[in-house]
């Protein structure tokens, strides 16, 4: 016991929140020890997003999904309701559903045949007659997890029975998110489409510092605002200062936000020019918000989730880390509900024009975080900088606010880390 | 207009093979008519105007893609690719209007070389992929009129699919 608890407060200290000076130990992204340590006391421990409702829109679906390296099912069951389970057999172990995404009446265990309801409940045993007449089949149903959350879609699971309510955990980044499904004027989003996805040979927390980076953009995807220029959509001088607009923000919880300024002003925000340019969304945006919200809905957001969600303005982004050096990232592009059609296809194609493997912009971000995993393997100066902005940073209503190029929202991720992480 | 047989087809393939793995992408761009459609599906069975694809580019796209390779400071693609594409079982269907079907089969051997220790560099990876072409005979020539590519592994996870699979 002394042993682990020396070596949490190890990790603990690999993040050292020194108001001039915040850094960040460059073995957060190579130990395979802390990795595993990172699943204990991150991935099984806090809420962790595993989905979207509608994945799963009728009785018989399901999805299965890796919570850390843990498999697990989401299903509906006849009943309506949404059951989380652990993809594991009662019996001896087996998974007991092996596609990604699909629908059945039942769940049946390929080793000896056990059989499942979509709720969990064990309804059939090959050869039972090989167990006594009392054995209590509701005692070896699928677990499901210990909690369960379905907030306005999204759904969240923690695989542990204890600690800080759902909507403790997701209250700081709360407003962000409503603001975020309000561009759909039903303030609601829907998942049919099979998403992108990229892995790479780095740590997982490269993508989540990555999404809210305002400070690479210039350098990483000049490439991406020579395209924009090339289309006359926009000249690198303008795309760049458009990049220097807004804020990035920290929050409580490890969440963390960048943040482009919000306007009614077709020419300034995608929304007001989609309103402009479709006159049924203008109608059914303006009956369902003020000209208030509007300005917030507007504002440009990428959200993090913490610890293994983005809502971006095109997709939901889900981190999976496979390894200490190896991430999956999955990218669920979503359908505004109750818009024309026509906003939804333009933001389909918008989306595969950046984003993906064969995006233009994915790609060069992807690379950077293979660069930095080699770089840390050189060890003589171990500490990486994350006190960008640290000088200029203020604190309004508990979110520390940078400029759009500062590290506020990684600090606020690494804060976290070294809570969950001292305290596993 | 010229019946396309599968020697033709071949040819052409082969052609248009070389000029990608020789990096001659301005020259590529040159084969395809200006309604061509270059397609990369996640899932080849959804209507692309639904769904959401790998690439799914129109001619104004493509030339972004190009241009974006050849003429831009990227990142994934310095160091840049080699590849070898090996192209196979040709089949031709012809079609009205000037335009025949072909389907082929292709494995792309793709590397990245770097310095030692690179992550994601100096590792050799193969695509296997069925494709499907669309052909045009205009002015003398056949140009490709849709490009589809669907690879083996198109729902899987990939790192950087740059390179023009
Ligand atoms: S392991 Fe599932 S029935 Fe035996
Ligand atoms: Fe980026």
């Amino acid at each position: 016991m002394a042993v682990r608890e020396e070596t949490l407060r190890r990790y603990a200290e690999l993040v050292a929140d020194d108001p001039r000076e915040f850094r960040v130990h460059g073995s957060v992204y190579t130990d395979p020890d802390l990795f595993d340590a990172e699943l204990r006391a991150i991935f099984e421990r806090t809420w962790v997003y595993v989905g979207h409702e509608s994945e799963v829109p009728a009785p018989g679906d399901y999805k299965t999904v890796l919570v850390g390296t843990q498999p697990l099912i989401v299903t509906r069951h006849e009943d309506g309701r949404l059951y989380a389970l652990y993809n594991r057999c009662r019996h001896r172990g087996a998974v007991v559903c092996r596609q990604e995404r699909g629908h059945s009446n039942f769940f049946r265990c390929r080793y000896h045949n056990w059989v499942y309801a979509n709720n969990g409940d064990l309804i059939g045993m090959a050869q039972s007659t090989g167990y006594p007449d009392d054995f209590d089949r509701s005692r070896y149903g699928l677990t499901p997890v210990p909690r369960f959350e379905n907030y306005r879609g999204l759904l969240f699971v923690s695989l542990a029975p204890e600690g800080p309510s759902f909507a403790e955990h997701i209250a700081p980044v709360r407003r962000y998110i409503e603001y975020w499904l309000g561009r759909s004027p039903a303030e609601a989003v829907e998942v049919s489409l099979p998403p992108h996805r990229y892995e790479y040979p780095g740590n997982w927390k490269l993508q989540a510092e990555n999404g809210t980076d305002g400070y690479h953009g210039n350098y990483v995807h000049l490439s991406w605002q020579r395209v924009l220029a090339l289309a006359r959509e926009a000249t690198v001088e303008e795309s760049q200062h458009y990049r220097q607009s807004g804020s990035a923000r920290g929050l409580a919880g490890g969440h963390g936000l960048l943040e482009r300024p919000g306007s009614l002003n077709p020419n300034s925000s995608w929304t007001a020019r989609m309103m402009h340019r479709y006159p049924d969304y203008d109608a059914a945006m303006r009956r369902r918000f003020t000209d208030e919200e509007l300005m917030q809905i507007s504002a440009r957001r990428n959200i993090f989730v913490f610890p293994n969600l983005f809502l971006f303005e095109t997709h939901f982004r889900v981190i999976v880390p496979k390894a200490v050096d190896r991430t999956e990232v999955a990218l669920y592009v979503y359908a505004l509900k109750d818009v024309p059609e026509a906003i939804n296809q333009g933001r389909f194609r918008g989306h595969e024009r950046f984003f993906g493997p064969a995006g233009f912009g994915t790609p060069d971000d992807i690379e950077i975080f293979t660069e930095v995993q080699t770089g840390v393997r050189a060890r003589g100066q171990e500490w990486l900088l994350l006190n960008r902005g640290q000088h200029r940073e203020r604190v309004e209503d508990g979110e520390w606010v940078g400029h759009t190029t500062d590290e506020a929202p990684q600090r606020a991720l690494y804060r976290q880390w070294r809570r969950l992480m001292a305290d596993a | 207009m010229p019946a396309l047989s599968v020697a033709d087809a071949e040819r052409f393939l082969y052609a248009e093979a070389r000029l990608l793995d020789e990096r001659r992408f301005e020259e590529w761009e040159a084969l395809f008519t200006d309604d061509a459609v270059y397609w990369l599906p996640i899932d080849p069975a959804l209507d692309p105007a639904q769904a959401v694809a790998i690439i799914y580019d129109d001619r104004k796209r493509l030339h972004e893609r190009v241009y974006r390779l050849t003429r831009t400071p990227v990142l994934d693609q310095n160091p840049p690719s080699r590849t070898l594409r090996l192209v196979s079982n040709v089949e031709v269907t012809p079609g009205a209007d000037g335009e025949a079907a072909v389907d082929c089969r292709q494995l792309i051997a793709e590397m990245r070389p770097g310095g030692p220790g690179q992550q994601g560099l100096n590792a050799p990876r193969l695509f296997a992929a069925h494709c499907h072409y669309r052909l045009r005979h205009a002015d003398g020539a056949w140009k490709i009129v849709l490009k589809k590519v669907v690879l083996l592994t198109a729902d899987e996870p990939q790192y950087n699919l740059s390179f023009i699979p």
